[in-house]
This record gives structure tokens, C-alpha cells and sequence, in this order.
């Protein structure tokens, strides 16, 4: 994939402007603060006819939802001269030589999971906030719900890698950061006002995320969902509030999700 | 790594702090003890290896393997060795440097210091060449002294001898002597290995270019000898070549009788070569062999080359060569002509007389006086009379061949033209004048609106003055099928004239100037026969062509306007001549290809004109307001020479208006119209089939007769919207047929044209009923352009509807009962189409806006720490910097290691001394204590007092 790099001169130009904008903006808000609040309401009673948003777009700022991955099997090694992202089809062999077990190198489920969030139309729509994937290592990492990821497993693997060595991927063009490696613990990055839910194929509490999703998201509430991205094994409960399981049967991280935003779609009637 | 690396520099603090201790601990043996630190004990901290926070499977463990303690014992070794005694010296005046033999190098053991010396002495001895060497063993014993006992003395001594004598290399070579002799055997057998290789390559290189000498004359002779093999092969080959017959097809037959003799001696000659080895013999062949192929060889060179073809001509050399051709052919016509005048042409030609010889007496024809040519006037003249002439001989036939047909054709055409002559009649004489006068400016000007109306105007006026005599001429001369009805007397009579116009015209003018006027125009086409008119047009054209010469083109342009006009009279004469009509499309289509421009004026004035005319026309209801003949023909040649598929056209676009007026304006009054809007319509199609272009008039006219064909009066007003579009007039049932019919025949236009309005064919339910079948298929063609237009079901469903009751009439025959149905259902079924491809109309709905993703940028292939700047240049200087920050980084941790070293070292220095004089402190003070002991104890002093 040719991620071309921004021309320097151009990014160096935006950062002129952002430098040289930034005074204004500060003189601008200095000015509004030293002239008084008359202005302000002058402003205010021109614009009071125009709706500044459509109503819709209201009831997004609340009931936003946040995913986060455990346990996802995202690890770098060193093959041969260069670090890869392991993983059970092509490095079978390293990992049975490393004394692994190479099904549990699967980061095609992170891979799949994080696809299934960023494709739903619950993310199109903005209701996604954000997204932050735990690898089995304890490295943990957000990804923004604009970031649009390779479509491809081995495109996805070389992000994967780059960001676990580099720790952060801008975007292309700009400097914004779409995926950047964090500190621990997670809950300090969650909402306050937040209700972590974590999913579970070993709980014992089987509903229906139709209706949990209908009664639990309260508009108030930011839900977080806590889906585990690997192969075997379970997330632990400690700091969730509730640990529920969606069906009778184990589901696969993706279409666990995929259940997850469409019950949201449904219940926010985006079509 | 900056995570790795900030604990193992933490570590080294400790440990820097741990050794301080220690060596503050240890004191002034410490200095002993780290000289032989490595070897007798391990330094414990030495044994601290670096540790990872993150374990990356598969990492080299490269960091492990270093240990930071011994590279810190190291660096303080080395330290030690250079930094220690530059500062030890630093306080000193003077250097010592022991430059004795053994002492630059280190590696050596004492031993061998001192034996190395011993030996040097002993051959510094024996290479002194003395006056006395008694002394031997004295000096050996000095020597001796020399070198063991005083080692600075000896030192300088060999210093001096050194400069005099310098015995490196000697020594090099004792000490090779000393430490490697077994080394030296192999090294020195090598050398003589290595000179006996080279001899024996010597003699092998001889040895190699005496065999490749061989070796290449051996392959020279059987080079000479394939060559010989060769050609015989080729000989044989050549022989077989003669006697085949593609070399006889291709040469000349004297050439191959020599090649055959050649052949011939030579296959002999092989023969004997073989059978006899006779040297001789083989010498004349060879002697006669040469001869015989030079002369063929000779013979070759003189043959004829071949010629490039012509070159593919340029249209305007086709164009003088043809009217080259015409020229000579000319020329020898007029030869022809003149040379039998004496002789023989009265017996053919009443009319030539007059023409070649008596030029004056008859040029008296003002018409034809502008002519240039010399010759050709005459010739004209000539025509022109004979045609008068004629025209007075036939008379007389005509007038009794014309019988009651023919006087209503008559009728007929006074009728069609009098629409025509209406306006002109007034001017006629006027314009005629008027004429001559305009012509002439006509060929210099461009032709211009004025002009072209004052031509139109004359051409009808000609038309009316030559009506009589042209019509009944050309029934006589032409071949009129159309008319075939005249009965078989008349026809003979035809036959008759026009044989006797091939007898007295034997032969047309090959160069003919442009005719510029009608009248000329006329003069040289009646009488001719169709084939002789093309004939006449298509050598006016040649001897004119435009590429010739630049007036041509205006001539040219005349020429145009004239054969027009020709055609439109042809195209209004009553018994069309339609075949002649047929053949003057395609020279028109020509001539308008090459003169576009005026071709499309000409087209367009005549458009304006005749829509002018209709406007008049159709004010008065009493006239019929249909297009004539005329305007129909001309319709069509222009739908033919002009294209039809543009969207918009100077010519076709007002053609299809005036004919869309014509249908939608003229009240259809008679069968007449009906089949002359049919005819309309039915050119319509074939106009706009390409285009596509929408003529509501047309449809809504096949609408109107189909209306017509009902029985009942229209009621269908509820479901026709466009009738309030049209000047529908009280419309009979024109169309509708009352008694059965057997058969219905296609209609012929051209005769109905010719028909009279009231006559009983047009209410003959015949006729009706071919009027219905033309309208149908017209109608189905329609259908077929139509169908891509979405607004097709309006279009077509009330004449469906018009289809279907008309189909269910008893009196239709069946075959236009099945077709009516046919096009209904047609229409049906495309309609349904485009109903079920129709969507219901709907809000304009806006879609979200979903938010903007952006993409990540990362690379393919990464590896850490490279930079993937595409500017290389930058990343280049990046590393460079990089690379000095990093050696400016070291250097300085260098120097505060260093400074750490010294302060440590200088720390030692004082101690020892803080030491030292808390010693002799201590010892004073212990004395003076002793003593103040001794004295308050009285030993020193009750001694002495004792004493005392």
C-alpha cells in the first residue's frame, strides 16, 4: 500500500498557520472577554432564528458507546532479521520452536472485531467514542472511530507492527494521531458517568441485547462493552459493573459486536 | 531502549559509588591489588549483566551479553595506563624513555629481552672490523658488564651505534632465526616450487602454440574442402535450376538456350571428371566455363530494370486529365465534323447543314450570343434551332397524338402550375428581361437572396414559356413509363423521334461550357434522351470541374442553380419523367458535396420561398394548400443530400418545420391529401429515423386519418389532448370503407400526384384501403423510432385505442384488420414496458452524512529506527546529526569519566598524604607524649635529679 508522506513544506505550512492562528484565536477570545457580554447576546439574538444543528444530532453527545478489546493477541517478535506481528498461519513453526502455542496467535480476531466496529452504521452515524484494545502482553492502545483500517489482514499486521514499535500512527496527512499506545489501566480513560458491561460466553446471565440495550442505555449513560479478542479463554469480571453473555451458543468476537451495533441501530433507529 | 539504558546508567552510579568505597576502604594497597585484579580474583561486580524490561521472542539476547562491570574494571584499566601516567608525568621536567633493544615491544618475556640483547652485542662484535681484535674477550666481559650492569649506559651506547649501524633488519632476521626456523623451509621450498612452475609453463606454452598452429591449418584444409563441397553442391543445384521450367518462364529464351549449353557442357564435363583424372581436361573446363557465365553474367547486367509505378494521383489531376481526354476527344469530334462537310452529311442531317455552314444567317437567337467559345456557339445554335424546328415538326403529332388523357394531364398541370404562376404571371415578361441582365452579375456575385428570387421567379416564368413545347416534347423524346397508358401508336411514334434524334444528332460536344441560365440549359437538354442528358451533365462537370481553375467554381455555382431549377420543372411536369428525375439525384448530390456551402443557400431560399407561398396559399381556403410535386421532389433530394441525423441543420431543421406545417395546417379535404399527407409523413419518418427527432404533427396527422377511417363522427374528444392543438376541420369519414376489398396494391404515388382531385379513384374504397396500409406501416415505423422516448405511452395509446375500433370495423379486410391489431398490440406491449419502468416520484430524501474517516499512514515494511522521509537528503543530514549528537554525547561522558578518574585518583594522593602525616603526627606525638611521659614520671627527670 503506498502511504505516500506528506510533503514536509505543506505539513510545515499547516503548522505556520496553526502557530500563527493560535494568537489570534487568543486575541480574539481576549477581545470578546474585554468587551463584555453585550456583544455576545447581540450575536445570540441574531442567531436565534437559525437552528445551529439539526435536533437529530442532539442526542448523540449522550449514550455513545465505547468497545474495548481484551486480551487481544497482538505480540511483535523477531523472525529472522525483522520484527512481525505473530501470528498462528505463517509463523507456526517460530512459535513451536519458541515453545508456543500457536493457536493462540490470532490477531486476524482483533483484526475482524475492530472492522466489524468501524463498518457498523452505529460508527458511520458517530456513535461510536471511542475504542481501545488490550493485548494478552498488557499493552493498550486507542484507536479513534475515524481511523479507517486496512481491509487486509497483512496491511492490518504491518499497522499493527508499526504501531507496537512506534507507539502511535498519525494520519495520513495530517498529524493527527488515529492509534496511539497508552498507559494502564484503561478506566482512566473511560467516561465518568459510564456502565461497564463485559461480555461473556461463561456468564450466567443470558439476555437478550435487544432489551438489555433498550432498558441499560439510558441516554445518560455512556455504555462501555468489553469483548474479549482471543481465541481461548475469558475476560476477567473484576472491574466490570455487569458480565453478561448474548446467547446460548459462543460467538465469535466480530459477530458479537456485530449484535452489539445492531441492537444499537435498531434502538437509535439509524438505518 | 532509552528505557534500558536509564537503569544500567543508574547501576553504573552505584557501582562507581560501591568502588569509591572501596578503594577509600582498601587504601594504598588498592593500587596492587587492581594491577592484578583480572587474573587472580573476579571482580563481583563484573559478573552484573545488563537486564531487559520487555522479552521480545526470537530477540537476539545481544544486550545481555554484555557486562557492564567489566567493561567499567576495563575502561578504568585503560584509564589507568594512559590518563594515569600522562598525569603522573604532568608534575615532572624530564622523560624518561627506555629505548633499549626488546623494550618497544612488550609481548616479550624478560628472557628474551635479555638474550636478544646478548646477541645483538655479539654481532655488533664480529662486524667490527678493528685494528686489533685481541681484546675479544675483555670486551666481551666490558660488553657483559655493559649490557646487564649498566643498562642505561648500554642503552645510549646502542642508541649511537644504532644511528651508525642500523641492524633492524638483521635483527628481523635473528629473530626469524631464533623463534621460526622450521617456518622458514616451507616458505623458502614454496619460492623454489613457484620458479619450477613457471619454467614448466613455459615449455607448455611452446608446446601449446606449436598444437594451435596445428590444429588451425588442420582446420584451414577442411574449411577448403567444405568450400569445394559447397560448390559443387551449388553447380548441381544450378543445373537443376536450368532444366526446371520456373527458370524458363522467367528468362528470355536466347539467355536460356546459353544457360542450357552451359549446362549441358558442364554435366558432361562432370562426368568426365569423374571417370578421368586427366589434368588437362579439367583445364578447359575450367577455361570454357568462365567464358560461357560471364557472357550470362554480361547479359544480366543488361537487362532491363524495372520501373516504379506511378504515383497515385491528386483529384485535381484526375480532374485535368479527364478534361484533357474530353478536350481530345473534342477536338477529334470536330475533325470528324469537319472534315465529311464536303462529302457526305446532307444525307443525314437536315439540321447540321444550317448549324456549320451558315453561321450568320440563323445566330440571329439573342439567347445564346453571350457564349464565348468559338466553336461551341455554333454547335448551340444550331441545337437551338433544330429544336425550334422540331418543336414546329412535332407539333403537328403531338397535337393529334394528344387524346382525352392527355388533355386532362393538361388541365392537371395548368392547375398545379397556375399555384405557382399566380404571382408570377405579371412579371413575366419583365423578369424575362430582367434576366438575361441579372445573369451576368450573377456569375460574379456570390449568389444572393435578390438574385436567387429573381432566378426562382424566371425559372417558373420559363417554365410557363416553354410549358407547351417542353411537355409535348419530352412525352415524345423521353421514355416515360409512368404514362405507359398512351396507348401503343404513341409509343411507337416515341421510338420514332427518338430514333430520329440519335440520327440527327450523332454525337455530343465532349467540352461543354457551363450552361448559365435555364433557357441554355434547355436548349441542351430537350430532346435528349435520359442517358444523353447525364452524359451532357457529367462532361459539363468534367470540362468544369472546380479543381481545374478557380472561376470554375462560380461557374459551377450557376450551373447548380440552373440544374435545380431543371429539376424542379422536371418534378412539376405533369408526366414526370421520373427515371430522368431518379438520374439527376445522384449529379446534384455531387455537385453539392463540392459546393456545399451554395448548395445549402440555394436549398434554404427555396424553403423560405415555398413557405411564403403556403402562408399566401393557405389563407384562400379554395385552393388546395398541399405541397406540389415540386416542393415535394425537392423535399426529398434534400433529405438526401443533406444529412438527416444532425441535430440541428441549415437546410434539413427548416425542411422538417415547413413539412410539419404542411401536415399540420392543410385541411385534408379529398383522398387526395390524405395520400399526399400520408406520402409527407412517410418521408418524415425516414427523416427523423436517424435523428430521433419528435414530429408531433406527423403522428397526430396519422391520428387524424385514422379518425377519418371510422365509421362514426369523432366523439373521442375526452381522450385526444392534442386536438385542440390542431386547425381540425370538419373531418368525413374520408377513409372508411364501405364495401369489402379483395386486394389491396401499394399505392403509387407518382400517379396519384398526376390524378385530378375529384377524381372517382380517390373514393374508391380501393384506394382507401392502400391509403390505410401505407398509414399503418408508416404508423408502426413511428412506433419503432418512438419507443425509447419515456413519454411514449401518451403518445401512442389513443391511437391504439384509434387502432383497435378501426381494426373492428366489418368492412376492413383482414390483412389490414390483422395489421391494425398487430401495431396495437405493439403499441401495447411498449407501452406496458415503459409503465413498468416507471417509478413513482419521490422526495428528494438527503442522506446522512456518515463521518470522516481518515487513513492511517504506515509503512509497508517496518523497521525500526529507519527513517522513511522521502526527502533523502533530509534524512540523510538527520543521521548525521543524530550521529554527532550521539559522539558529542560520548565524548562528554568520556571526559566526566575521565574527570571522575582523576578526582579519585587525586582523592588516593591525598588520603596517602592526609595519611602519612597523620602518622608522623601521631609518631611526634607518641615522642612527645613518651617523653612528657617520662618526664612526669620521672624517669628522665628523677634520673638527672637523681643524678644531680
Amino acid at each position: 500500500m503506498a502511504r505516500a508522506y506528506a510533503v514536509k513544506g505543506k505539513k510545515r505550512k499547516n503548522k505556520e498557520e496553526w502557530h500563527g492562528g493560535e494568537p489570534d484565536a487568543k486575541r480574539a477570545i481576549t477581545e470578546k472577554t474585554s468587551d463584555g457580554e453585550e456583544e455576545g447576546k447581540e450575536v445570540v439574538n441574531e442567531l436565534e432564528g437559525i437552528p445551529v444543528a439539526p435536533s437529530e444530532q442532539n442526542n448523540t453527545k449522550k449514550g455513545r458507546l465505547i468497545f474495548i478489546l481484551e486480551k487481544a493477541s497482538l505480540e511483535v517478535a523477531k523472525v529472522g532479521k525483522s520484527y512481525q506481528l505473530l501470528n498462528s498461519d505463517d509463523h507456526a513453526y517460530f512459535l513451536k520452536k519458541n515453545n508456543r502455542n500457536p493457536s493462540d496467535y490470532r490477531p486476524d480476531i482483533v483484526h475482524q472485531a475492530l472492522l466489524m466496529i468501524l463498518d457498523s452504521q452505529l460508527n458511520k452515524s458517530g456513535m461510536v467514542q471511542a475504542m481501545y484494545v488490550k493485548t494478552e502482553k498488557g499493552v493498550l492502545f486507542e484507536v479513534k472511530p475515524h481511523a479507517r483500517l486496512p481491509r487486509t489482514f497483512k496491511h492490518f499486521c504491518g499497522l499493527m507492527l508499526q504501531l507496537l514499535l512506534k507507539l502511535s500512527i498519525t494520519a495520513a496527512g495530517k498529524r493527527e494521531k488515529l492509534l496511539r499506545v497508552i498507559k494502564n489501566p484503561v478506566s482512566r480513560y473511560l467516561p465518568v458517568n459510564s456502565r461497564k458491561i463485559g461480555l461473556s460466553f461463561s456468564s450466567k446471565k443470558l439476555v437478550n441485547i435487544n432489551n438489555y440495550v433498550g432498558s441499560a442505555g439510558t441516554n445518560d449513560v455512556d455504555l462501555v462493552f468489553v469483548v474479549g479478542a482471543m481465541a481461548h479463554g475469558k475476560i476477567d469480571r473484576e472491574d466490570a459493573d455487569d458480565f453478561i453473555s448474548i446467547s446460548g451458543y459462543p460467538l465469535s468476537a466480530a459477530y458479537c459486536i456485530g449484535k452489539i451495533t445492531n441492537a444499537f441501530e435498531t434502538k437509535y433507529n439509524i438505518l | 531502549m532509552v528505557k534500558l539504558s536509564k537503569p544500567t546508567a543508574t547501576m553504573d552510579n552505584q557501582k562507581n559509588n560501591k568502588k569509591k568505597k572501596k578503594t577509600k576502604s582498601s587504601g594504598p594497597k588498592a593500587k596492587s591489588m587492581k594491577v592484578s585484579e583480572p587474573i587472580p580474583k573476579p571482580n563481583p561486580f563484573e559478573n552484573i549483566w545488563s537486564r531487559r524490561k520487555f522479552d521480545i521472542l526470537g530477540k537476539k539476547r545481544k544486550g545481555e551479553e554484555r557486562r557492564i562491570g567489566l567493561a567499567r574494571s576495563l575502561g578504568i584499566q585503560k584509564r589507568k595506563q594512559t590518563l594515569l601516567k600522562e598525569y603522573e608525568q604532568s608534575t615532572k621536567s624530564s622523560v624518561f624513555l627506555d629505548n633499549r633493544i626488546g623494550e618497544q615491544g612488550e609481548a616479550l618475556p624478560e628472557f628474551d629481552k635479555a638474550l636478544l640483547r646478548s646477541q645483538r652485542h655479539r654481532q655488533l662484535k664480529l662486524g667490527k672490523k678493528r685494528k686489533f681484535n685481541l681484546e675479544e674477550e675483555e670486551e666481551e666481559d666490558e660488553d657483559e658488564e655493559d649490557g646487564f650492569g649498566f643498562g642505561g649506559l648500554g642503552g645510549e651506547r646502542d642508541d649511537f651505534e644504532d644511528e651508525m649501524l642500523p641492524f633492524d633488519e638483521e635483527e628481523s632476521a635473528i629473530l626469524k632465526q631464533l623463534h621460526g626456523p622450521k617456518t622458514q623451509d616451507p616458505m623458502d621450498s614454496g619460492l623454489i616450487e613457484g620458479e619450477e612452475n613457471r619454467h614448466k609453463t613455459k615449455k607448455e606454452v611452446m608446446e601449446e602454440i606449436i598444437s594451435k598452429s596445428k590444429f588451425f591449418k588442420a582446420q584451414k584444409a577442411k574449411e577448403k574442402e567444405e568450400n569445394e563441397r559447397l560448390m559443387e553442391d551449388l553447380d548441381k543445384n544450378f543445373t537443376s535450376l536450368v532444366q526446371s521450367e520456373a527458370l524458363l518462364s522467367l528468362t528470355e529464351p536466347g539467355k536460356m538456350n546459353a544457360l542450357k549449353a552451359l549446362v549441358n557442357k558442364s554435366i558432361p564435363n562432370e562426368r568426365k571428371n569423374d571417370n578421368s583424372s586427366s589434368t588437362q581436361k579439367i583445364e578447359n573446363l575450367n577455361q570454357d566455363q568462365p567464358d560461357s557465365y560471364d557472357k550470362l553474367v554480361k547479359e544480366m547486367a543488361l537487362e532491363m530494370r524495372a520501373r516504379p509505378s506511378d504515383r497515385t494521383k491528386t483529384p485535381e489531376e484526375i480532374a485535368q486529365e479527364e478534361r484533357e481526354r474530353l478536350e481530345h476527344l473534342e477536338e477529334e469530334r470536330q475533325k470528324r465534323m469537319l472534315a465529311p462537310e464536303d462529302a457526305s452529311d446532307e444525307d443525314n442531317d437536315d439540321s447540321d447543314k444550317p448549324s456549320t455552314k451558315g453561321l450568320r444567317s440563323i445566330s440571329g437567337d439573342a439567347l445564346v450570343d453571350s457564349f464565348s467559345l468559338e466553336e461551341e456557339p455554333r454547335t448551340k445554335k444550331g441545337w437551338v434551332d433544330e429544336i425550334l424546328e422540331r418543336s414546329n415538326e412535332n407539333n403537328s403529332d403531338s397535337e393529334a397524338d394528344d387524346s382525352s388523357g392527355d388533355s386532362e394531364t393538361a388541365e392537371d398541370d395548368s392547375d398545379e402550375e397556375g399555384s405557382d404562376e399566380d404571382d408570377d404571371e405579371g412579371e413575366n415578361k419583365l423578369s424575362l428581361k430582367d434576366w438575361e441582365q441579372s445573369d451576368d452579375d450573377h456569375i460574379g456575385t456570390d449568389l444572393e437572396d435578390d438574385e436567387e428570387e429573381g432566378e426562382e421567379e424566371e425559372d417558373d416564368a420559363n417554365e410557363k414559356e416553354m410549358g407547351s413545347r417542353d411537355q409535348k416534347k419530352a412525352k415524345k423524346s423521353d421514355s416515360v413509363e409512368i404514362t405507359n397508358k398512351d396507348g401503343d401508336s404513341l409509343h411507337a411514334k416515341k421510338t420514332k423521334a427518338d430514333g430520329k434524334s440519335v440520327s440527327t444528332r450523332p454525337d455530343l460536344p465532349y467540352l461543354i461550357e457551363a450552361p448559365k441560365s435555364l433557357e441554355e440549359l434547355c436548349a441542351l437538354l430537350d430532346n435528349r434522351s435520359n442517358t444523353e442528358v447525364i452524359l451532357i451533365i457529367s462532361r459539363i462537370r468534367a470540362s468544369n470541374a472546380i479543381k481545374l481553375a478557380a472561376e470554375n467554381r462560380k461557374k459551377m455555382q450557376v450551373f447548380y442553380g440552373v440544374l435545380l431549377q431543371y429539376f424542379a420543372i422536371l418534378a412539376n411536369k405533369n408526366p414526370l419523367n421520373f427515371e430522368l428525375l431518379n438520374l439527376l439525384v445522384k449529379p446534384l448530390m455531387e455537385m453539392s458535396v463540392e459546393i456545399p456551402y451554395f448548395a445549402a443557400i440555394c436549398a434554404r431560399q427555396r424553403i423560405l420561398r415555398t413557405r411564403t407561398q403556403f402562408c399566401e396559399i393557405i389563407k384562400d381556403p379554395e385552393i388546395s394548400s398541399w405541397p406540389s410535386s415540386k416542393t415535394l421532389f425537392l423535399l426529398r433530394l434534400w433529405s438526401m443530400i443533406f444529412p438527416c441525423s444532425d441535430f440541428r441543420h441549415v437546410v434539413m431543421t427548416p425542411a422538417i418545420l415547413l413539412m410539419c406545417e404542411y401536415l399540420m395546417r392543410c385541411p385534408i379535404v379529398s383522398g387526395r391529401d390524405s395520400a399526399i399527407g400520408s406520402f409527407l409523413c412517410s418521408m418524415l419518418l425516414s427523416v427523423t429515423r436517424q435523428s430521433q427527432k419528435f414530429c408531433p404533427e406527423a403522428i397526430l396527422f396519422l391520428q387524424t386519418l385514422l379518425m377519418a377511417a371510422t365509421d362514426k363522427k369523432p366523439v373521442s374528444c375526452q381522450d385526444s389532448q392534442f386536438n385542440h392543438l390542431t386547425e381540425l376541420k370538419a373531418l368525413r369519414p374520408l377513409l372508411c370503407i364501405r364495401n369489402c376489398v379483395d386486394e389491396i396494391s401499394p399505392l403509387n404515388f407518382i400517379m396519384i400526384m398526376d390524378m385530378p382531385e375529384d377524381s372517382p379513384f380517390f373514393s374508391s374504397d380501393n384506394f382507401r384501403a392502400s391509403v390505410l396500409l401505407t398509414m399503418i406501416e408508416t404508423l408502426q415505423g413511428y412506433v419503432n423510432i418512438y419507443e425509447g422516448f419515456s413519454s411514449f405511452p401518451e403518445m401512442f395509446l389513443p391511437i391504439s385505442m384509434l387502432l383497435l375500433e378501426v381494426a373492428q370495423q366489418e368492412n376492413l379486410p383482414h390483412v389490414l384488420q390483422d395489421k391494425f391489431k398487430n401495431v396495437a398490440q405493439l403499441i401495447k406491449t411498449k407501452v406496458d414496458e415503459h409503465h413498468k419502468l416507471r417509478r413513482p416520484l419521490l422526495m428528494r430524501k438527503q442522506k446522512p452524512v456518515p463521518i470522516k474517516m481518515l487513513n492511517p499512514k504506515f509503512e509497508e515494511n517496518f523497521v525500526k529506527g529507519r527513517d522513511y522521509d522521502p526527502d533523502r537528503e533530509r534524512a540523510e543530514k538527520r543521521k548525521l546529526q543524530k550521529q554527532v549528537k550521539r559522539e558529542a554525547k560520548g565524548a562528554a561522558r568520556e571526559l566526566r569519566k575521565d574527570t571522575f578518574f582523576l578526582l579519585e585518583v587525586k582523592e588516593k594522593e591525598r588520603a596517602l598524604r592526609e595519611k602519612e602525616r597523620a602518622e608522623k603526627y601521631g609518631k611526634a606525638l607518641a615522642f612527645l607524649q613518651e617523653q612528657e611521659h617520662g618526664i612526669k614520671s620521672g624517669q628522665l627527670g628523677k634520673g638527672r635529679k637523681r643524678g644531680r
